[in-house]
């Protein structure tokens, strides 16, 4: 009983017309407040903002997800949220049309994306954006093109 | 690629030449093998040759923090080949302690020079000085990150006293952990299928990311943890200065501050002369009764220093 109301909910979810805006579906589970955060999307928006966490996945078991109306998200966001759930798919939509549907990629550079933890790091010192290349995507691993410090996937913390 | 080759035809040295005019040195990471074993090249026909190269050219020496050696050095360097030098010593004489952005100071000294010489305790400040300025830009040290013209005499000074790389054998004695040096002269000995031993206190050891990337790349090294005991079986000792400066804890620079000493009787274990190199200052590491011993390398590093510099300063000024 309890499984076919959250399926319901799912749906509902999922088929509520948006008009123009973005859909984040198939985020890993745990993930969605995480994401909503480096959106900037955590402290309050004019844009309508929608939030399904561990929501019932075939694909995932359970999911997070995120819709956001009249805003899509940027490129630079979109890296961020390749570096918090790499599977999840983002929906472009307008006038009700799904424009553009994909996976975020990690790029071979992260242009103000990550900080740099290292408190010496020059780019924490002066006004400029942090850079940092990727040398593994596998088991993420990343450089900063700074000071040179490489860092793994749990050290990365995001701006 | 084996790292005494046979000289560069004219036509190699001049390609090889024309990749280096205009551009920065900030990274050990920048140089292939080729053009690391060019520069080293180059340098041994510099050592004797003083030519007026850079006569009219001017080099901004811009030490955001202190340092005797390398400032001097490439005040020599430039001067022996006819050019000129402006700059400071110390960040608090300079427009940075009113307040003033790295990238600002990079874009104001660009106007009154040909290139640029810069030292400073942040990591990355060559890097994002490089950025801000059409000008060569050399890193003179940067933090705990890189200092390539070091490496570079380091290996200069390697490779003429041991003929090559190869098969060579390199303990690394010290502050592992903060030492720039050990860093990038680790990073490119490893190019050369020698072997790495690694002797420090625990707080002290190699950085994981170094290491790791040292055993990915089927580098042979081993580490230890007591530099009381000198490992066995080895040609070179790079020896480290214990880095005050470097500690955010003091408690922690007092525990290991005299970690190790090396003198003529710990060396007696030894049966044939082994290289003792240290990029100086020293303060307890080596004992002044080791330095006419035959193997001690580092006033030879501090000279070779002047020869490197040469090399590279001619290099990005498009005068070789």
């Amino acid at each position: 009983m309890a499984t076919d109301k959250l399926q319901r909910e799912e749906k509902t979810i999922k088929v509520s017309a948006l008009t123009d805006g973005t859909v984040i579906d198939h985020l890993a589970d745990g993930t969605g407040l995480r994401v909503l955060r480096v959106l900037g999307l955590d402290k309050g928006t004019t844009y309508p903002v929608a939030i399904g966490l561990a929501l019932d996945s075939r694909k995932l078991g359970k999911k997070d997800l995120i819709k956001i109306e009249r805003r899509e998200i940027t490129q630079e966001e979109v890296n961020k949220i390749a570096l918090i759930s790499p599977e999840a798919t983002l929906s472009i939509i307008r006038e009700t049309h799904v424009v553009r549907k994909f996976r975020p990629e990690i790029p071979d550079l992260l242009e103000s994306v990550v900080r740099c933890l290292n408190p010496s790091c020059v780019s924490n010192h002066e006004r400029i954006k942090s850079r940092f290349r990727v040398l593994r995507r596998d088991s993420l691993r990343l450089r900063c093109e700074y000071c040179e410090r490489a860092i793994a996937a749990d050290d990365v913390e995001l701006l | 690629m084996n790292s005494r080759q046979s000289p560069a035809s004219p036509a190699t040295r001049a390609e090889m030449a024309a990749r280096f005019v205009g551009r920065d040195v900030t990274s050990m990471r920048d140089f292939t093998t080729d053009e690391l074993l060019f520069v080293l090249d180059l340098s041994e026909e510099f050592e004797r040759a003083d030519e007026p190269r850079l006569k009219g050219k001017i080099l901004a020496n811009l030490f955001f923090e202190a340092s005797t050696r390398t400032r001097l050095s490439f005040h020599a360097a430039m001067a022996r080949l006819g050019g000129q030098v402006i700059g400071f010593a110390d960040a608090n004489v300079s427009s940075v302690s009113k307040g003033e952005s790295l990238s600002d100071t990079i874009r104001m000294v660009e106007n009154y020079c040909d290139a640029i010489v810069i030292r400073h305790k942040f990591e990355g400040a060559a890097r994002l000085a490089a950025e801000s300025t059409h000008l060569p830009v050399i890193n003179a040290g940067d933090g705990a990150n890189q200092h390539p013209t070091q490496t570079l005499l380091d290996l200069y000074t390697i490779r003429r006293i041991h003929g090559a790389f190869e098969g060579l054998r390199v303990a690394f004695l010290g502050d592992l952990r903060y030492s720039r040096t050990v860093h990038s002269l680790i990073e490119s000995l490893a190019r050369f299928n020698t072997e790495l031993v690694c002797v420090s206190p625990p707080q002290l050891r190699l950085p994981a990311d170094i290491l790791d990337d040292l055993f990915e790349r089927g580098v042979r090294v081993r580490e230890e943890f007591n530099p009381t005991i000198l490992p066995q079986d080895v040609d070179i000792l790079y020896t480290t200065r214990i880095q005050k400066e470097r500690f955010p804890d003091p408690v922690e620079y007092e525990k290991v501050k005299n970690a190790y000493q090396l003198d003529r009787k710990a060396l007696s274990i030894y049966p044939t002369r082994v290289t003792v190199m240290h990029p100086l200052p020293r303060v307890n590491e080596i004992s002044p009764d080791l330095d006419d011993y035959e193997g001690a390398a580092y006033f030879q590093q501090a000279k070779n220093g002047v020869t490197v510099r040469k090399t590279l300063l001619s290099l990005v000024l498009g005068a070789v």
